[in-house]
C-alpha cells in the first residue's frame, strides 16, 4: 500500500502531472469521441469497484470473489424499484446500499463468527453470489432469466434526477465516483481504520494481542466494500438499461472486478485505477492494432489480459503501481 | 404495389448507381469466450452475405466486424467504435443482454440495428425506433414448438399417453421450463406429464435422473437441454436401455448440433428438435448453402442452421432496405426497413414474408420439426418443407 504522497524536491513535478492528468480527465468527453468516452467510463467503473473491493481485500486482508453480489443486488433494487415504483436512482440508490450493507454485514457476521477466512471465505462469497443469481432467475418481479429492461433515455437531453443523458453525464459521473472512492479510502488510510486494517491483515493474532477489535474492524470493511460495490450496481443498472442475472451475478463478474487491483497492485490506493486503466487501454489497444493490421482475430483482448496477468504475477508481484510510482517520482510504500 | 416492386427487385436485380456508397454493416457476435461457438456460427452466414447478395439484389456490401467477446461492456463499446468507423447499419448479436447493449447504443446514435438472434421480447418493447429484430420473441418459440407436437402425433397416428419432462436448471432452461409449465395445459396435448426432472448442465453423470425419468414409465421424453448435456443424457439412456417413442426438444438447443451427431453416432439419430430453423425448399437456401459450403468447405450447412440463417436474413434486410433508400444515410435506411416487405420465398430462415410490426418486430416466423437422419438434421414437418420422412416412434435401442 502507498501513501501516494508527492513529498520533496520533485513536488513541483509531481503536481504538474497530476494536472495534467486531472485536466485531461475532466476535458475527455468534449474532445474525445463517444467510443473513447464509452472506453473511458468503463475504465473509470472498473477503477472504481476494484477500489470498493481493494477495501476489504487488499486493506483487510478479507479474500472476496463474490463481489458480482453487490454490483447485482445494487442494480436489481434500484432498477426494480425505478420500473415499478418509478422512484429515482437517486432514492434507488439508498436503498440498494442500506441492503447491500446489510447483506455484507450478515456474510460478514456468518464468517468471523464461525472464524472462516482465506479460501473459504472466498469460497461463501462466491455460494453467496451464485445464489443470488439463481434467486433472481426465479424472481419474476426483477424480470428473472428474461431480464429487466430500464426505459431508454433521450441521449441528448440531460435529466440528473432521473440519471439519463449523453454519454458524457455518465462519464463525468463515474469520475466523480471513482475520484470519491479514491479520497475516501486515502482518508481511511490515514486512519485508524487502515492502521487497524492493516494490522489485521498483516497478522490477526497479533492484531487482537495488541488490543484491535479484530471483528469490529473486518466488518467494517465488509460493509464499506459492500456499499461501494452497491453504488456502481445502481449506475450499472442505468448506464446499461437492461440487467439478467446470469450476466450481473456471473463469476466472470467478480473476476473482472478484482483484475484491476491485482494488477495494479493489491491494496494499494492507485493500483485499482492503474491496473483498470492498463486492462482497458490494454485490451482495447490490442483490438484496434489488430484491426488496423487487417487481422481479425477473436479473443485476442483475453488472450493479451490473460498474458498481463501471467507476466504481472511473475514479474511485478506487487503489481505495477509500485514501479511506477518509482518512476514517476512517487514513493509508495507498503501500508 | 410495395409487394410489386420488391417483387421486381428481387427478380430483376439491378446495380446500384455510382452515386450510392458501398453500405457499411457492423457486425457484432460474441466470436470469443463462452459463447464463442455460436457467435462463429453466426459469422458465418454475414462472411457469406455480401458476395451472394451483390448477385442477387446488386449492392455492395462491406462487413465490418466486431467480437463481442460475450461480454456486455465490450458489446457497447464495440457499437460505439463501428459507429465511430463509419457503420451505417449494426448486425447482432445473438445474446440478448448484448444485444440489449447495443440496441441502446443504436438508438442513442440513430443508426438502425438488425437483430439477427436474440429471443428476450423486451427487445422490441422499449419503443425504440431504430431497433429491428427478425427473429421470434422466446414465448413465440416455445408455444410454436409445443404446438408442434400435436404435428408429430397426427403424422405418425400415434401418440404417447404420458410423458416426462426433463430440463436444464440453468436461466435458459428455467425460462423454458416456466413456459411449458404455462402453455401445455392450455394446448390440449394428449399427454399427461407425470414427473419434471431438472438437472445440472454441467453434470457429467445423469445416471440417477435418467433412472428416475425410466422409472416413470413414459412414453415420451420432453428435454430442454443444451449440448454437452445433452450428449450425457442420450448416452446413460442408451446405458440404460430407454427407449420411450420419443426424444423431443421444443425448442431447445442440443439435439441438432453437430457435436450431438458425432459424439453418438448412430444413438443421435431419430431426437427430435421442433425449432426455428431455414426453409430448404427456396432458392434463396440453396444458393446460400452452396456459397457457404464454397466458402466453408470443412462445415456442414445444417449444421450452422439457424445461426447462419438468421444471421445472414439480418444483412439480406439491410441490403434490401439500402437497395431501396438508395442512401446509406442511417436515417433513410431505417426508415427503409420499416417498409421492409420481403417476400417468404426470398429469405433463407422459415417464416412468413419479413415486414416490421410498429414495434420493429417481424411476426409470423415459424418453426420446423427437425429430426437427425442418418447423422443430419432433417426437416420432417410441416410437410411442405420436408426434407425426410418422420421417425416415430423412434427405434428402440439396441
Amino acid at each position: 500500500m502507498t501513501s501516494d504522497r508527492p513529498a520533496g524536491a520533485g513536488d513541483r513535478r509531481r503536481l504538474a502531472l497530476i494536472t495534467v492528468v486531472t485536466v485531461a480527465l475532466v476535458t475527455l468527453p468534449l474532445v474525445g469521441s463517444s467510443y473513447l468516452v464509452s472506453v473511458a467510463t468503463l475504465a473509470l467503473y472498473l477503477a472504481y469497484v476494484g477500489q470498493a473491493w481493494n477495501v476489504m481485500m487488499g486493506f483487510a486482508g478479507q479474500l472476496s470473489l463474490g463481489h458480482s453480489l453487490y454490483v447485482g443486488l445494487g442494480a436489481y433494487v434500484a432498477a426494480g424499484i425505478f420500473v415499478h415504483f418509478g422512484v429515482g436512482p437517486w432514492a434507488g440508490l439508498w436503498l440498494a446500499v442500506a441492503i447491500c450493507s446489510a447483506v455484507g454485514a450478515f456474510i460478514g457476521l456468518l464468517a468471523f463468527r464461525l472464524r472462516i477466512s482465506g479460501v473459504q471465505l472466498s469460497l461463501l462469497t462466491v455460494a453467496f453470489a451464485e445464489l443470488a443469481r439463481i434467486g433472481f432467475d426465479h424472481l419474476d418481479w426483477f424480470g428473472g432469466p428474461g431480464g429487466l429492461f430500464l426505459r431508454v433515455g433521450d441521449r441528448n437531453h440531460i435529466d440528473l434526477l432521473g440519471f439519463r443523458g449523453p454519454p458524457a453525464m455518465y462519464y463525468y459521473a463515474m469520475l466523480a465516483l471513482a475520484a470519491g472512492a479514491l479520497g475516501v479510502c486515502a482518508l481511511l488510510l490515514r486512519r485508524r481504520p487502515g492502521y487497524y486494517w492493516r494490522a489485521i491483515r498483516e497478522d490477526e493474532v497479533a492484531a487482537q494481542a495488541l488490543g484491535i477489535d479484530t471483528f469490529r474492524w473486518k466488518m467494517l470493511a465488509v460493509v464499506l466494500s459492500s456499499a461501494m460495490t452497491a453504488i456502481a450496481g445502481v449506475f450499472f443498472a442505468f448506464y446499461n438499461n437492461s440487467l439478467f442475472p446470469e450476466q450481473i451475478f456471473g463469476f466472470g463478474r467478480s473476476i473482472e472486478i478484482i483484475l484491476g487491483p491485482v494488477i495494479g497492485g493489491l491494496g494499494t490506493l492507485f493500483g485499482p485505477i492503474v491496473g483498470a486503466v492498463a486492462l482497458v487501454l490494454l485490451g482495447d489497444g490490442t483490438t484496434e492494432i489488430l484491426a488496423k493490421a487487417g487481422v481479425d482475430l477473436p479473443g485476442a483482448r483475453q488472450v493479451v489480459h490473460g498474458l498481463v496477468l501471467l507476466l504481472v504475477t511473475i514479474y511485478l508481484p506487487n503489481g505495477l503501481w509500485p514501479p511506477l510510482a518509482r518512476a514517476l517520482g512517487f514513493q509508495p510504500r507498503r501500508l | 404495389m410495395a409487394a410489386a416492386s420488391t417483387l421486381a427487385m428481387y427478380a430483376f436485380p439491378r446495380r446500384l448507381g455510382a452515386e450510392t456508397a458501398k453500405l457499411k454493416v457492423g457486425v457484432l457476435l460474441p466470436r470469443s469466450g463462452l459463447q464463442a461457438l455460436i457467435g462463429q456460427s453466426c459469422q458465418r452466414g454475414a462472411d457469406v452475405a455480401p458476395e451472394l447478395l451483390r448477385q442477387r439484389l446488386g449492392v455492395d456490401i462491406e462487413l465490418m466486424n466486431a467480437d463481442t467477446e460475450s461480454n456486455v461492456d465490450t458489446a457497447r463499446s464495440r457499437a460505439e467504435r463501428l459507429i465511430e468507423q463509419g457503420a451505417q447499419v449494426l448486425v447482432g448479436a445473438f445474446d440478448s443482454g448484448h444485444t440489449a447493449a447495443i440496441a441502446q447504443v443504436a438508438e442513442q446514435r440513430g443508426v438502425p440495428h438488425i437483430v439477427n438472434i436474440a429471443a428476450a421480447p423486451q427487445i422490441t418493447e422499449q419503443g425504440y425506433k431504430f431497433v429491428f429484430r427478425n427473429f421470434p420473441p422466446a414465448p413465440e418459440i416455445g408455444r410454436n414448438g409445443l404446438v408442434l407436437l400435436g404435428d408429430i402425433f397426427r403424422e405418425a397416428k400415434v401418440a404417447p399417453k404420458t410423458a416426462v419432462f426433463m430440463h436444464v436448471n440453468d436461466t435458459f432452461g428455467q425460462a423454458m421450463a416456466k413456459g411449458v409449465a404455462a402453455l401445455l395445459p392450455k394446448l390440449s396435448l394428449p399427454f399427461k406429464v407425470v414427473d419434471t426432472i431438472p438437472y445440472d448442465p454441467a453434470a457429467k453423470d445423469l445416471t440417477v435422473e435418467v433412472s428416475r425419468a425410466k422409472a416413470t414409465n413414459a412414453e415420451l421424453l420432453l428435454l430442454v437441454c443444451r449440448l454437452n448435456d445433452a450428449i450425457v443424457l442420450r448416452r446413460e439412456m442408451v446405458k440404460q436401455r430407454w427407449s420411450p417413442m420419443g426424444v423431443v426438444s421444443p425448442g431447445s438447443p442440443g439435439l441438432y448440433e453437430e457435436q450431438f451427431s458425432k459424439g453418438l453416432g448412430k444413438y443421435g439419430d431419430n431426437c427430435i428438435s421442433n425449432t426455428v430453423w431455414f426453409n430448404p425448399k427456396n432458392q434463396i437456401t440453396h444458393d446460400f448453402a452452396a456459397a457457404f459450403k464454397k466458402r466453408f468447405p470443412k462445415d456442414e450447412f445444417a449444421f450452422h442452421g439457424i445461426n447462419a440463417s438468421y444471421t445472414f436474413d439480418a444483412v439480406l434486410i439491410a441490403a434490401d432496405a439500402f437497395k431501396r433508400a438508395r442512401s446509406t444515410d442511417p436515417k433513410a435506411l431505417a426508415e427503409a426497413i420499416r417498409q421492409t416487405n420481403i417476400p417468404a420465398t426470398d429469405r433463407v430462415s422459415f417464416g412468413g414474408p419479413i415486414k416490421f410490426n410498429a414495434k420493429g418486430q417481424v411476426d409470423g416466423n415459424r418453426s420446423v420439426v427437425i429430426q437427425n437422419l442418418r447423422g443430419k438434421p432433417t426437416v420432417v414437418l410441416p410437410a411442405e418443407l420436408a426434407e425426410g420422412k418422420l421417425v416415430f416412434p423412434m427405434p428402440k435401442v439396441s
